[in-house]
């Protein structure tokens, strides 16, 4: 369960006379085993802070996020990178890789880093390559050279090739054609029918029709 | 509980009246990169350098816990200091030429790191090079050339398969992609990324980039005038920057 508790955040700017952007105060909800939940808001009101805040990449102002009985709010670095090995998949909205690294790397390297042995990783990596539908000849090349759906394929699959009982989800069917978009709600369902807590950002009513997904309105739940 | 690999108090190092590093405390665990940001004279240099052994600092403490063993880094015999530099510790220079011999060859640069530790017989060493100029993408036909007839990049590859074929536990980068045309950059990049992965090697990188950061490291620092102002989550500090002056670190990069 992933539980936020009376969480503020702001960002001072101070290279912008030091402007102050209160983004969420007493911000309260929760998400439970097998749940699916949809951040909702007008762009700019702070969904992706959210799933920043929980993945440990933003820092919390005040408040706590309990996941795993742990406060993120109160963990020092190496434990958020324990939290996130062993816990959090977090699928950005852009893919972040080194360049010349062949998308399979890219999708097998969470595994290896856990301890997964090469063979069992590849393996487990060309099924959701092949899941994901991309195709055989694109698995070697570096996925920076690839197109957006793709990519945000190969960011997909690189959030969801481990077990992890969290999942972070900015925006996964953006940029996607129907058939690509229903192939990730499937996955996304699978991961959610194991038990694993998700929290998304999805753009489109159909995404979120299809995931069942219960809708947290930011507009309703921040007050500025 | 893990014990930190390597934990720094209070370490102050003055040139004369000049501020080089002023009470930098700091954890590493095994396994982890740490990445050093700042702008030129902000202490990034004479920090890795007072941690490596190169330079003895005023004050402070550089506490390494290697494998149960602790070492208190600045109160042990000057012998014991260098056979721990040579067994334990490696530095990977900005210029691949401070830390090669040029005149020597590839594979004798590296033979003489691993004689160094201990190696004696000639075939072992020989073999374990090659399979070193093998990992670092250079051509096995290349083992017996000097160093001088080798691209920039390939010097550096050739310095990093240096460093680690002792498997030291701490590795310091200065800028180790500095020198190199961005082409080449990103395949030393790659390369030190995948055997910090599949060694799982400790590193502290120093870089006034900061995608090498975002890409190398788990946790960095920001340095300003010999001090930290900053220091937590690669991609907390850089997402989320706390301080003016890494506010301004981070807007100021430019995108293509």
């Amino acid at each position: 369960m992933i539980e936020v508790k009376k969480v503020n955040k702001s960002f001072t700017l101070f290279n912008q006379n030091n402007a102050k952007i209160t983004v969420f105060k007493n911000l309260n909800f929760e998400v439970n085993p097998g749940e699916i939940v949809a951040l909702k808001g007008p762009s700019g009101i702070g969904k992706s802070s959210i799933l920043k805040m929980i993945y440990g990449s933003y820092i919390i102002d005040k408040g706590a996020i309990i996941i795993n009985n742990k406060n993120i709010a109160t963990l020092s670095a190496q434990e958020i990178l324990k939290l996130r090995k062993t816990s959090i998949g977090y699928v950005s909205q852009f893919l972040k890789v080194i360049p010349r690294i062949s998308a399979l790397d890219v999708i097998m390297e969470p595994l290896l880093n856990s301890g997964d042995n090469k063979n069992n990783a590849y393996k487990k990596s060309i099924k959701l390559l092949k899941d994901l539908n991309i195709e055989k000849n694109l698995w070697h090349l570096s996925p920076l050279t690839f197109s957006g759906g793709e990519q945000q394929r190969i960011n997909i699959a690189r959030g969801f090739i481990k077990d992890l009982p969290y999942l972070l989800l900015d925006e996964p069917t953006a940029s996607l054609d129907s058939r690509n978009r229903d192939i990730i709600i499937n996955l996304i369902k699978a991961k959610s029918n194991r038990g694993v807590s998700i929290i998304g950002i999805f753009h489109d009513e159909y995404s979120r029709k299809k995931l069942n997904v219960r809708e947290i309105d930011l507009n309703i739940e921040t007050k500025h | 509980m893990i014990i930190p690999l390597l934990n720094v108090t209070n370490l102050s190092k003055s040139y004369d009246n000049i501020v080089g590093c002023k009470n930098i405390s700091m954890s590493l665990y095994p396994g982890e990169v740490l990445g050093i940001v700042g702008e030129s004279g902000s202490g990034k240099t004479t920090l890795i350098n007072c941690l490596s052994g190169n330079l003895e600092p005023d004050r402070g403490k550089i506490i390494f816990n290697i494998n149960n063993k602790e070492t208190d880094f600045l109160n042990i015999s000057e012998s014991e200091k260098r056979k721990f530099i040579r067994t334990d510790l490696a530095f990977v220079h900005q210029n691949p030429r401070d830390g090669l011999r040029l005149n020597v060859s590839a594979g004798g640069n590296i033979g003489e790191k691993l004689m160094s530790v201990g190696y004696r017989h000639y075939g072992n060493i020989r073999s374990l090079a090659t399979k070193w100029i093998n990992k670092v993408e250079i051509d096995k036909s290349r083992i017996d050339d000097l160093p001088i007839t080798f691209s920039g990049g390939m010097l550096q590859r050739l310095q990093i398969a240096k460093n680690l074929i002792t498997s030291p536990n701490v590795i310091f980068m200065d800028e180790p992609t500095g020198g190199l045309d961005v082409s080449v950059q990103a395949r030393v990049l790659d390369l030190i990324r995948s055997l910090v992965n599949e060694l799982n090697l400790t590193v502290i990188i120093v870089s006034h980039d900061l995608a090498v950061i975002r890409l190398l490291a788990d946790k960095m620092i920001v340095m300003k005038n010999g001090t930290v102002i900053e220091s937590g989550l690669s991609d907390q500090v850089l997402e989320d920057p706390q301080q003016e002056y890494t506010q301004l670190l981070v807007s100021s990069v430019l995108h293509v």
